[in-house]
């Protein structure tokens, strides 16, 4: 009998592996308990039409941008500015996971772990970093094109301003919203959610890679013939810039002298900066994962020469490259970029105070600093400063090879070191042509209004 | 004034009593289980004792089981710390009607028996001489003053009164029902109050009966009716015209735990019974087989008439009934052949009736009572290294099967199809919360099997998570019972079957609670007790019997004869 007694120990096994299961069943309920309540067909915080049936969406200033009455949604007045706000706010549909009807439902309805969705019927406030008429401007400056236009403060990681095109009105889908190709990828967050050719703004980061690697780079020339043939690959240029040193060659975009110095830093050292600068890895934004970038760095020395120019196989996701700016901006950590401001439960009990997290160093603070001035030469020498008034703007503009018969994508990135206007930002104008016309037409629109303000 | 005009006339009074109530549920259930789980847990008592042997150098040792080793091994229930005596030299064992035999278990030292050597085995009475490897031993009875010095402990360690639980339980049951007529705005379908009032009458029925046959220790029953009540409260939303039903299986649950348990006191009856107990499980399922009808994927329903049930749930008590087994007959033939023989043929079946889930159930029953049975790891590594192949096979041929588990741990990524249940239970129990949404007031009963697969989540929803937690807490408490009667049991029969029963109880609410939420494959097996369902119903209570067989504790038990004081020395 005391043998079979020792033996039975095994029928404690399985009651520990109930416990076992049960606890990491706990652990995951804490941990995603409110994105399973936040499911389109939970119909304690959802209608039968899949619309969140309580709970207010407010900007940064207090304006009404989605709330519930007798348990139908409504949205703000203007038109514009619901197209303008659709990706942050998110749609009736379910459609845009990224909105914040879908995705902060459970903090929008004062769902929590232990009360779940009890009362939640009363509904709750949620009040987000943007602010709905940057989000106008910018979706204005953007003119009908695809693309993405976002700024946040690199000291706080607010996110004032975040718009994804083409849009549409969340209270007048359009009809053929699955069929046309005019709303292709229009419940895409592209600001979240894609990866894009980065084209010559990655070139900020081979020029990091640069000052840090190549010791004798600032009393270097580069001389440009138009293109550079790099093994079987020929690297053609935007134009003959002739000899350049590396602050003339950076402001000239120039392919050719890049794609030299990503040859001569080799395929290992460009990974290792592309790694650091966070472009590979993924941000989360209050819990939604943001795109990861993606590289190949498998390839022969003309590829190289390509992918040190922002081509060959190179992509990036939007909101990880405007964090690399903040963190140029930031003595190489920025803040990580955020979106709800503050929440208030059913019963008016406000969420806790925000405070601010740092990401890791994207970059050295002494390169930093280096890198900004280049940054602030190209403004100088090519975008030209009178186009950002009370700026002391830096940034670079990319210009995409997105394939043949295609316009280029246009990519404008930078960051602002004014101290009451601490702001990265990120524009991108899919198909849109130069850098810095295109795209830097659109970031100077929206600056303009956060920095210098607006006619009320 | 009724129930339906105070809710027109004020509206808010649902409200205030749900979210009222909502925080008392988990409460209440506390205090039902604790008294209970408690008590339960304070084993091992002071154990029954059938004899002794006195020791050559003065001094005895007490004969707690009914199957005694004697020999020089730590795991000896009688040790003899002689170089003469062999690890497992002899076994002493006791029948029900009271008769000894003494085996040899092949000893190099031989035993003799008045002098005379056993050969295999021979029966004993009290008061022989027994010589092992040449060490005298003495086989008496308790001494009178023993008998009553140990009656006395054991009278004092009398079981926990229940009252107190059944009293919350009552309690529980009044308020969960008036939460489900108001969350049905009084409107509620009439079988709510009385299926409700229904067990509460069964309850105390069945309490009164057995306390007027001095039975003291309820504590098994009352987290039973605990988890019946969370199945009646589960039904009532989701289906409460099957309320009766389920009401009605509580009952032949009950009756089947009293017949079971009343039928496993004689050891022998028992004996006699295993093959053909191992036929039916056979018979159960093949029957199932040929008569059956697919519900959910899996061909395992039997109608006849207006009534359906599952044969394979009743097949659960039978196996058990049959793989478990005396030491004994665990000597006489030491390989499991036969036993893996029925388990095979039981698990095939199943297999055919593509029930996953319960022929999952079977193979864990069988491990456990394998290696209760042998000890043997070596072997038992060799089986599931096979059943593993096996499976590979079966899968490679008709890879469909695999299909059907081809959500699990991405069921968000299909949410709306292979994941739809998945999703559903795991939205609804997050909206619960720790007390939940109020009984009545859940969506998650108008998915497809929420009131059996996914009732883990309809508990969470609608009960709380906390309500929830207990249920599954104290299914694992009855295995913890099972494991610490042991070392109190009468024999080994009883410790195999409760142990294994415990071991199936605990493995089917994993798979049910950890596939409901994509923890583990959802295989469709219900949560003990808790889950609609009358075949699944009676077939926890049954399980529950062994369970009952194996608490040895003054008046505990009805499933036990009550040992006889014997007086009168030996002649």
């Amino acid at each position: 009998m005391k043998k079979i007694e020792n033996r039975a120990v095994v029928c404690l096994l399985l009651a520990v592996v109930l416990a076992v299961g049960m606890g990491f069943f706990l652990l995951r309920y804490l941990a995603r308990g409110g994105d399973w309540a936040s499911s389109a067909f939970n119909r304690h915080l959802y209608n039968s039409q899949g619309q969140l049936t309580a709970g207010t969406v407010l900007d940064r200033d207090g304006d009404v941008l989605s709330s519930a009455e007798n348990g139908e949604r409504t949205y703000y007045d203007s038109e514009a500015v619901r197209k303008a706000t659709l990706h942050a706010v998110g749609d009736l549909q379910g459609n845009i996971g990224a909105g914040a009807l879908n995705a902060f439902a459970d903090r929008l309805t004062g769902w929590n772990p232990i009360n779940g969705a009890f009362g939640a019927d009363r509904g709750g406030e949620l009040t987000l970093t943007i602010d709905a008429r940057y989000n106008y401007e910018a979706y204005q400056a953007l003119n009908g094109h695809a693309g993405t236009v976002a700024v946040y403060n690199y000291k706080t990681g607010e996110i004032l301003c975040m718009v994804s095109a083409p849009s549409y009105d969340p209270l007048h889908v359009p009809e053929d919203i699955e069929t046309n190709d005019r709303w292709k990828g229009a419940y895409v967050n592209r600001f979240l959610s894609s990866v894009f050719t980065p084209g010559s703004v990655y070139k900020t980061v081979t020029l990091a890679a640069a000052l840090e690697t190549i010791p004798d780079l600032e009393n270097r020339t580069w001389d440009c013939a138009g293109s550079l043939r790099i093994g079987e690959e020929t690297v053609v240029c935007s134009g003959v810039h002739g000899e350049q040193d590396i602050a003339a060659a950076f402001a000239n975009s120039c392919n050719a002298a890049f794609a030299g110095i990503a040859v001569e830093l080799g395929a290992d050292t460009l990974r290792k900066y592309t790694e650091k600068a966070g472009l590979t890895a993924s941000y989360s934004v209050d819990g939604l994962a943001a795109a990861r970038g993606s590289f190949d760095w498998d390839l022969t020395e003309g590829r190289l020469g390509w992918a040190g120019v922002g081509q060959d196989k190179d992509l990036v996701n939007p909101c990880a490259l405007m964090v690399y700016m903040g963190a140029i901006a930031n003595g190489g950590r920025a803040a990580e970029p955020y979106l709800i401001l503050k929440t208030k439960n059913g019963l008016g009990f406000p969420s806790l105070p925000r405070w601010t997290r740092k990401t890791a160093a994207l970059i050295d603070a002494g390169t930093a600093e280096t890198l900004a001035e280049f940054l602030a030469g190209n403004v100088e020498k090519t975008y030209g400063t009178g186009r950002f008034p009370n700026m002391d703007l830096c940034a670079k503009s990319g210009t995409a090879e997105v394939g043949e018969g295609q316009s280029p994508h246009a990519w404008f990135a930078g960051f602002l070191r004014n101290e009451d206007a601490p702001y990265a930002f990120v524009v991108l104008v899919e198909n849109g042509g130069g850098g810095s016309s295109t795209a830097g037409t659109v970031a100077g629109k929206v600056l303009d209004v956060m920095v210098n303000g607006y006619e009320k | 004034m009724n129930l339906t005009e105070l809710l027109a006339a004020y509206p808010a009074a649902g409200l205030f009593y749900t979210s009222f109530v909502r925080f008392l549920f988990p409460l209440l259930a506390g205090a039902i289980l604790y008294r209970a789980v408690r008590s339960l847990l304070r084993l091992p008592h002071t154990p029954e004792t059938w004899g002794q042997l006195s020791l050559p150098g003065g001094g005895s040792v007490p004969l707690t089981h009914w199957e005694n080793i004697l020999g020089r091994g730590k795991s000896a229930d009688v040790r003899l710390n002689y170089p003469s005596v062999s690890r497992q030299h002899a076994a002493l064992c006791r029948n029900g009607d009271g008769q000894w035999t003494l085996y040899d278990l092949d000893s190099k030292g031989g035993v003799l028996l008045n002098g005379e050597p056993v050969e295999g085995s021979a029966p004993v009475r009290l008061g022989d001489a027994i010589e092992l490897g040449g060490v005298p031993l003495l086989f008496l009875p308790q001494t009178v003053a023993e008998q009553e010095e140990q009656g006395k402990l054991r009278r004092a360690e009398r079981p926990a009164a229940m009252w107190p639980s059944f009293l919350w339980l009552t309690v529980f049951q009044l308020l969960a029902c008036t939460q489900l007529m108001v969350a049905a705005g009084g409107d509620a379908h009439p079988a709510v109050p009385l299926s409700f009032l229904g067990l509460t009458a069964v309850m105390w029925l069945y309490a009164a009966v057995l306390r007027l046959f001095r039975c003291v220790g309820f504590e098994m029953e009352t987290i039973a009716f605990f988890l019946s009540t969370l199945s009646l409260a589960v039904t009532a939303s989701s289906a409460p015209g099957s309320l009766y039903k389920q009401l009605l299986a509580v009952v032949l649950g009950l009756l089947l735990f009293l017949t079971l348990g009343l039928f496993l006191r004689d050891l022998d009856r028992v004996q006699r019974n295993r093959w053909v107990m191992a036929g039916a499980s056979i018979a159960l399922l093949a029957v199932t087989l040929l008569l059956g009808r697919a519900k959910y994927g899996a061909v395992n329903w039997i109608s006849l008439g207006p009534l359906s049930f599952q044969p394979s749930e009743i097949a659960k008590i039978c196996y058990i009934f049959a793989g478990s087994a005396t030491l004994e007959r665990l000597f006489r033939r030491r390989n499991l052949t036969l036993f893996i023989v029925l388990t095979g043929v039981c698990i095939g079946l199943l297999g055919l009736m593509s029930d996953f889930g319960t022929a999952a159930i079977f193979f864990v029953t069988f491990l456990v009572l394998a290696y209760l049975r042998s000890g043997d790891f070596a072997t038992l590594s060799l089986i599931c290294g096979g059943a593993v192949f096996g499976a590979g096979i079966i899968v490679k041929f008709k890879p469909y099967i695999l299909s059907r588990f081809a959500s699990w741990g991405h069921a968000w990524e299909d949410a709306s199809g292979r994941g739809y249940q998945q999703t559903r239970t795991m939205s609804a129990a997050a909206s619960g919360g720790l007390f939940g949404m109020g009984g009545g007031e859940g969506w998650l009963h108008r998915v497809p099997a929420a009131d059996t697969d996914l009732v883990f989540g309809m508990l969470c929803e609608e009960w709380g998570l906390l309500i929830a937690l207990f249920a599954a807490a104290s299914i694992g408490a009855l295995a913890f019972f099972a494991v610490r009667a042991c070392r109190v049991g009468r024999s080994s029969f009883y410790c195999l079957a409760a142990c294994s029963a415990g071991s199936l109880l605990v493995f089917q609410t994993c798979l049910n609670v950890f596939g409901s939420v994509d923890l583990l494959p959802l295989t469709g097996v219900t949560f003990p007790f808790v889950s609609n369902g009358g075949s699944a119903m009676m077939s926890a209570w049954g399980l529950l019997a062994f369970l009952k067989a194996t608490d040895t504790r003054e008046n505990a038990s009805f499933a036990i004869w009550r040992q006889k004081l014997r007086s009168a020395p030996p002649g």
